[in-house]
């Protein structure tokens, strides 16, 4: 079952196709032939798959093609060769983007992992009450617009906000500031909303894993004397360790495809120091209307998460 | 399994894939960049300055369509010329301003155009070029625009053919509505901290500074995050440095830099106002609405922003706010400031283009100036008696010597595409310390040669 949730058309193509066959087996009538089958299950399909192909494979392929056009969105475009592409490697903006979006995955994903982690050994197996409300709390965040949620952020990190009236509270009054306009600490301040918005996730992926491992094996292992911490290490981790791969592709591609948080909080400020990948595109196509460029950009940054993503599956594959 | 495996890498690399191009989705709109319609060379541009213009519109009824973001203005103007013109029937499409700039050059450049698009003459040059839009020289000719409309504000809305150079060539659009940069001061809290004079000069304004943070109260609210805080920039360049110099800068006429003393001061005098404090440690992190909002709950003493402002503040502060533009280093009267304008641009494939025109004609009348200054904006025609009182008096005074003087100038974004994003983090680096002012005013000139360069 570990599907990479961000293709969520395509889990749910593969298990509609996956149940129209198991029922046409089950109820097999003479004289339907494999290939009839076949075609009843893209029928199922077809309606996900013109969905998916218009507004997911279309496009991408269109940015694609506009990475090798010079284009400003009005004028007719003109070929551009790989010119788009030089000038891009060439702007050290990008590269300090890309520094920075792997800082995030620390905060949007490493993190995150962790704290799921400590929830899951802390809820699973103890709490029977209240359940429901640690789940929708901790959930929460995943549910809020991230718009939304930046601008409340943006509030609490203020110089008057939340966070620096608690500080003085006890007595830190040393060290409050604007945390997002602070020049050193902008981007630590941002990934922590990261960290905010993506434990919950992890968690509930985590609970959701661990509800699958069998009782006996926690039976078991306390019949063999192992304490809460033995348990979860050698009982929990080792069942929740496909679950930690999704949170893990899914908490990443979010750190470094982010634009929306980062675009409302900071808009990559102050003085450069929160940029992002996704944010250079928005400004080279929608600011600059360079379009052919932003597109190269596009395509550099889905290589990357591309890249990133496999390894993470790689080394976390079944060890067969 | 190998087979699942191989499926959820190909599905993950489609998702992973579709993310990048989500963004630019938008802007690719199903006819591709190949079959652009109407993406014609400059030729046609010169064919357009030969339409014959008429300046009046018959009796048939005409309906046209109007697209636009900014409002107010637009539908008070669109129907206070609907009721001169009663045959004639606007049917206006409002998109907000994020998305605006985005899809008017597509809508545009469709086979069915808005005959009137509200104008930005930076984002939306390549209308130009492109032939999409038509030249009002006609027009301008047969109403007279050069006299009924400030003159500085038809020099923003010209350019050449290929739309890299303003303040030249034949004219695209029509003002409906000025805005123009200042000061806003708040009087209760002056009087607190015991400055009993409106700021004269550059000292008198940073001695006012002080007073007010003795007081207790901030000195300026500046919305660092976005465009507020190279507003202020703008605001003192405007007084230090010759008004030539910028406008050739912003206009992009060639050899035209913006590396120059008075540049330098300027970054240099926002330099000291951080040290000093008076501009708060958490600009870099404050909205403009945020700052805004600061200033209006009465936590500082000063906020530099543009008269759209004005409304807001006045509910607000009643009257308790007043408006200045940035005092001079001299005691002189200040003629030059930064303003913008709701202008407004017919397509080329119209079929009503005097009707449209009309439209344009009618911005610069008595009528519509009363519409302009009671949505907030300054207007076009500045003869008109108004009896404003208060804020809006403050802002109309300051305002006229600059328009007499033909000292409205444009904002500094409007100097080449990307300059505003060169333009807030630089301002940034200025106020974390962590950029100097030669890589400040680098970077606006390294943005500014390659477009025009």
């Amino acid at each position: 079952m570990a599907e990479v949730p961000a293709t969520s058309t395509s889990s749910s193509r593969a298990g509609s196709a996956r149940d129209g066959g198991s029922a046409s087996s089950r109820t097999r009538r003479p004289g339907l032939g494999g290939r009839a089958r076949r075609a009843r299950g893209w029928l199922y399909v077809l309606p996900a798959v013109a969905v998916y192909a218009v507004f997911a494979i279309w496009p991408a392929l269109s940015t694609l093609r506009l990475s090798f056009l010079t284009w400003d969105g009005v004028l007719p475009a003109t070929s551009a060769g790989m010119d788009n592409y030089t000038r891009i490697f060439r702007d050290p903006a990008l590269y300090e983007a890309i520094l920075n979006s792997l800082v995030l995955i620390v905060f949007f994903s490493f993190i995150p992992v962790l704290i799921g982690l400590l929830m899951t050994a802390l809820l699973i197996g103890r709490v029977r009450t209240g359940m429901t409300f640690f789940r929708v709390v901790f959930f929460l965040p995943q549910v809020l617009p991230l718009v939304a949620v930046g601008i409340t952020w943006r509030w609490l990190y203020s110089d008057r906000g939340v966070l620096n009236q608690l500080l003085e509270l006890v007595g830190l009054d040393g060290i409050t500031r604007a945390w997002l306009g602070d020049y050193h600490l902008a981007l630590i301040a941002l990934g922590l909303i990261g960290t905010w918005c993506m434990s919950g996730l992890c968690m509930m992926l985590f609970l959701s894993g661990a509800q699958k491992i069998d009782t006996a094996l926690y039976e078991a292992a306390t019949l063999d004397g192992a304490g809460a911490v033995q348990q979860f290490r050698h009982v929990t981790l080792p069942g929740v360790r496909k679950e930690i791969t999704i949170a893990g592709v899914i908490t990443t591609i979010a750190a470094l495809a982010s634009f929306d948080l980062v675009f409302v909080t900071t808009n990559g400020g102050p003085a450069g120091q929160t940029n992002v990948p996704a944010l250079l595109v928005y400004r080279l196509a929608f600011n600059e209307g360079n379009i052919g460029s932003a597109s190269a950009l596009a395509v550099v940054l889905t290589v990357i998460v591309i890249a990133i993503v496999s390894a993470i599956r790689f080394f976390a594959r079944e060890g067969k | 399994m190998g087979k699942t495996r191989f499926n959820r890498r190909v599905s993950a690399f489609v998702a992973i894939a579709t993310l990048g191009a989500m963004s630019l989705a938008a802007c690719a709109d199903t006819s591709g960049p190949g079959e652009t319609t109407g993406g014609s060379t400059g030729d046609e541009v010169g064919d357009s300055a030969e339409r014959e213009a008429s300046t009046t519109i018959g009796d048939e009824p005409v309906t046209l369509t109007l697209a636009y973001t900014d409002d107010p203005p637009t539908q008070a103007l669109v129907d206070g010329f609907t009721e001169v013109h009663p045959q004639v029937t606007i049917e206006t499409q409002q998109t907000p301003f994020s998305d605006y700039v985005k899809t008017i050059k597509l809508a545009m450049s469709s086979d069915s155009p808005p005959d009137i698009a509200q104008y930005n003459p930076g984002a939306m040059n390549t209308l130009v070029p492109a032939g999409l839009i038509l030249s009002l020289e006609p027009w301008k000719d047969a109403y007279g625009w050069e006299g009924s409309f400030p003159q500085a504000s038809l020099e923003v809305l010209s350019s050449d053919d290929a739309a890299e150079q303003f303040g030249t060539g034949d004219l695209y659009a029509a003002p409906g509505a000025l805005s123009v940069l200042g000061v806003f001061y708040n009087a209760s809290i002056l009087d607190e901290a015991g400055v009993s004079e409106v700021p004269a000069t550059l000292a008198d304004l940073e001695e006012a500074f002080a007073q007010v943070q003795d007081a207790g109260f901030d000195a300026l609210s500046v919305g660092g995050l976005q465009v507020g805080g190279f507003h202020v920039w703008n605001a003192l360049l405007n007084v230090l440095g010759d008004v030539h110099d910028y406008r050739d800068w912003v206009y992009g006429s060639p050899g035209a830099s913006i590396e120059n003393e008075a540049a330098a001061e300027a970054t240099e005098t926002l330099a000291r106002w951080v040290e000093e404090g008076f501009i708060p440690s958490g600009a870099n992190a404050t909205a403009d609405s945020d700052a805004q909002a600061d200033f209006a709950n009465g936590s500082s003493a000063f906020l530099v922003t543009g008269n759209w402002a004005a409304s807001a503040l006045e509910a607000e502060l009643g009257e308790d706010v007043g408006f200045f533009l940035m005092p001079g280093p001299t005691g002189d009267t200040v003629n030059v400031a930064s303003g913008a304008s709701v202008a407004y641009a017919i397509s080329a494939k119209t079929e009503h283009p005097d009707v449209a025109a009309a439209f344009l004609d009618y911005l610069s009348s008595p009528e519509a100036a009363r519409i302009q200054f009671e949505t907030g904006f300054m207007p076009v025609e500045t003869e008109a008696d108004l009896s404003a009182d208060g804020l809006r008096a403050d802002i109309a005074t300051s305002f006229g010597g600059v328009v007499e003087n033909n000292g409205i100038v444009p904002f500094p974004d409007f100097a080449s595409p990307g300059m505003i994003d060169k333009l807030t983090p630089g301002i940034q680096g200025i106020i974390s310390g962590s950029t100097t002012t030669d890589a400040f005013l680098g970077s606006l000139q390294e943005s500014w040669d390659e477009h025009h360069g």
